[in-house]
């Protein structure tokens, strides 16, 4: 019989889930893309412990879950700032972890960053479905796969052999500030917007909203000088598109997203910059930079 | 009249004129069917009059993603465009299938009865499918059916529920919070995650709904969950 590593969730922390790259082409029958919320911290753990960039990670969100481990393996987290322990001991993040059977983990809060990314050397024994291991997010519904972890949950790997410890260089680590820019190119609709209410985008500081998810990052502030022009004929949005609510207030939409809407669409987020949304967490502050598709090409 | 443009770094949105048309939304579907499994197109969302284009830039730039959608369009002729399947849609309007049935009746000023033949004698077409999962948005309704959305929409509006919203129609495909005014129930599984395609319904297709009563919805029930049922499907 293959050795098995499995992680058993005691608890699974505030919103635990599975995530790879995303579930693409599916988009047409309103399934959302889905997928790490940090692409850069998920390949970062993938490399220490020696998968491929796609394998399947654990996605962990502003509270860690406590595992109990069972079987051999090794295992690595990359992200956030979490604090955490393994056993006694500070849990080393960024590199290489060799884990036993009897071995604790608890990850606690985290002081820099949203999201911490945990993969295990292998491949998990879930089943993937339409060509993507990422959890559905709530409005898809699928009876077989769960949108997060619950306490209790167990999760089984097939270990790989072991590679040799990697560290990541401290100085090539995701540094994360509560102050984000972030840049974004104009959206579809950038010009049915009046220019004060432009204005006001760019030189505005937002700050996130508490009733943020994967499926978008809501914006306290409002833009005091738009006026909602009646409601809009649905089109398709994706991660990165920025929409103006009725209200005046704008959304990010991220890897959960629905995947269609009817606000109009002020800007989006280049997607080298949404794992940088991914790392923010409510309270925290951003402003939007506009360049030009040029730049970023 | 077409127009193209750069959506975020890597995706382009195709639009048509700004209204919601049969017509508009025949093109923008024909124009998915023709590009979704291309090389190097990641996703493609048909919706009222726009085509949301993603690609990998490994293999698909801009500029050659909006020639192929031009050369594309081009190509597209009559008989593609229209092309789309015919599907009956039983539909149980009993009162406790069909919750807001009262309040629509007031909206509307039409009976119980007027609703139902209204509902069921016309053909639907498939705009597109979206907020949840295999959620198909349907149109148009006949003017004496334009009701409103519920003022304060319900936390959970139940799998299968048949509602109303504006000139539109659509299907519940599982348990969702909803505004929509519930005018009856299916007992078909609009979306099934286990099967490879999981939704019932694609963008395109011509929808009529059936009445039937509560005991056939049953029996339509029974079949559904022993795997014997046969959906109405031709291909038009």
């Amino acid at each position: 019989m293959a050795e098995e590593l499995r992680l058993h969730f005691k608890k699974a922390g505030f919103f635990t889930s599975i995530q790879d790259f995303g579930r693409f082409g599916q988009q047409d029958i309103g399934i959302p893309i889905s997928g790490a919320m940090d692409k850069e911290s998920m390949q970062m753990a993938n490399y220490l412990v020696g998968n491929s960039d796609d394998t399947p990670v654990i996605e962990i969100t502003l509270l860690g879950p406590e595992i109990e481990i069972e079987g051999n393996g090794q295992i690595a987290f990359a992200g956030a700032q979490f604090a955490g322990k393994l056993n006694k001991s500070p849990l080393p993040l960024f590199e290489t972890i060799e884990v036993k059977t009897g071995d604790t983990i608890k990850l606690k809060g985290t002081s820099a960053g949203c999201r911490i990314f945990l993969a295990a050397g292998g491949k998990t024994t879930e089943p993937a479905w339409l060509g993507s291991h990422s959890a559905p997010s709530d409005y898809v519904k699928h009876t077989g796969m769960v949108s997060h972890f619950s306490d209790g949950d167990t999760l089984t790997f097939h270990p790989h052999k072991p590679i040799e410890k990697r560290i990541i260089d401290e100085a090539k680590r995701p540094i994360y500030t509560s102050c984000t820019i972030l840049r974004v190119v104009t959206g579809p609709d950038f010009e049915q917007f009046e220019l004060e209410v432009i204005q006001e985008f760019f030189e505005k500081t937002f700050s996130i909203s508490s009733d943020s998810n994967r499926m978008g990052y809501r914006l306290n502030e409002t833009l005091a000088q738009y006026k909602a022009k009646g409601e809009e004929i649905s089109s398709g949005v994706i991660p990165g598109t920025v929409q103006i609510t009725g209200s005046g207030k704008p959304i990010i939409l991220t890897a959960d997203a629905q995947t269609t809407g009817g606000y109009p669409r002020i800007t989006n987020v280049v997607t080298e910059d949404l794992d940088l949304v991914g790392q923010m967490k409510p309270g925290d502050e951003l402003r939007f930079m506009l360049v030009s598709l040029e730049d970023i090409n | 009249m077409m127009k193209l443009q750069p959506y975020g770094d890597s995706a382009l949105l195709v639009s048509f004129e700004k209204r919601i048309d049969p017509a508009i939304s025949q093109q923008v579907i024909a124009l998915h069917k023709a590009l979704k499994d291309h090389a190097g197109i990641t996703f493609s969302i048909p919706a009222y009059q726009s085509l949301t284009l993603g690609f990998n830039s490994t293999y698909l730039n801009y500029n050659g993603l909006e020639k192929l959608v031009k050369a594309t369009f081009d190509q597209l002729d009559e008989i593609t465009t229209n092309s789309g399947r015919k599907v009956t849609i039983p539909v149980c309007y009993d009162d406790t299938y069909a919750p807001d049935m009262s309040e629509v009746t007031g909206l509307t000023g039409c009976s119980k009865q007027e609703i139902v033949q209204l509902h069921t004698s016309h053909e639907y077409h498939v705009y597109m499918l979206g907020f949840v999962a295999g959620f198909a948005y349907m149109g148009t309704l006949p003017e004496a059916l334009k009701s409103p959305r519920k003022e304060t929409p319900r936390l959970k509006v139940h799998q299968g529920a048949v509602g109303l919203a504006g000139l539109q129609t659509g299907i519940y495909p599982a348990e969702a919070p909803g505004g929509w005014q519930i005018i009856g129930t299916t007992p078909m599984k609009m979306f099934d995650p286990e099967k490879e395609k999981p939704n019932f319904l694609e963008a395109g297709d011509k929808v009529k709904f059936r009445a039937i009563s509560e005991d056939e919805y049953k029996i339509i029930q029974l079949k559904i969950e022993t795997e014997i049922f046969e959906p109405e499907i031709s291909n038009g």
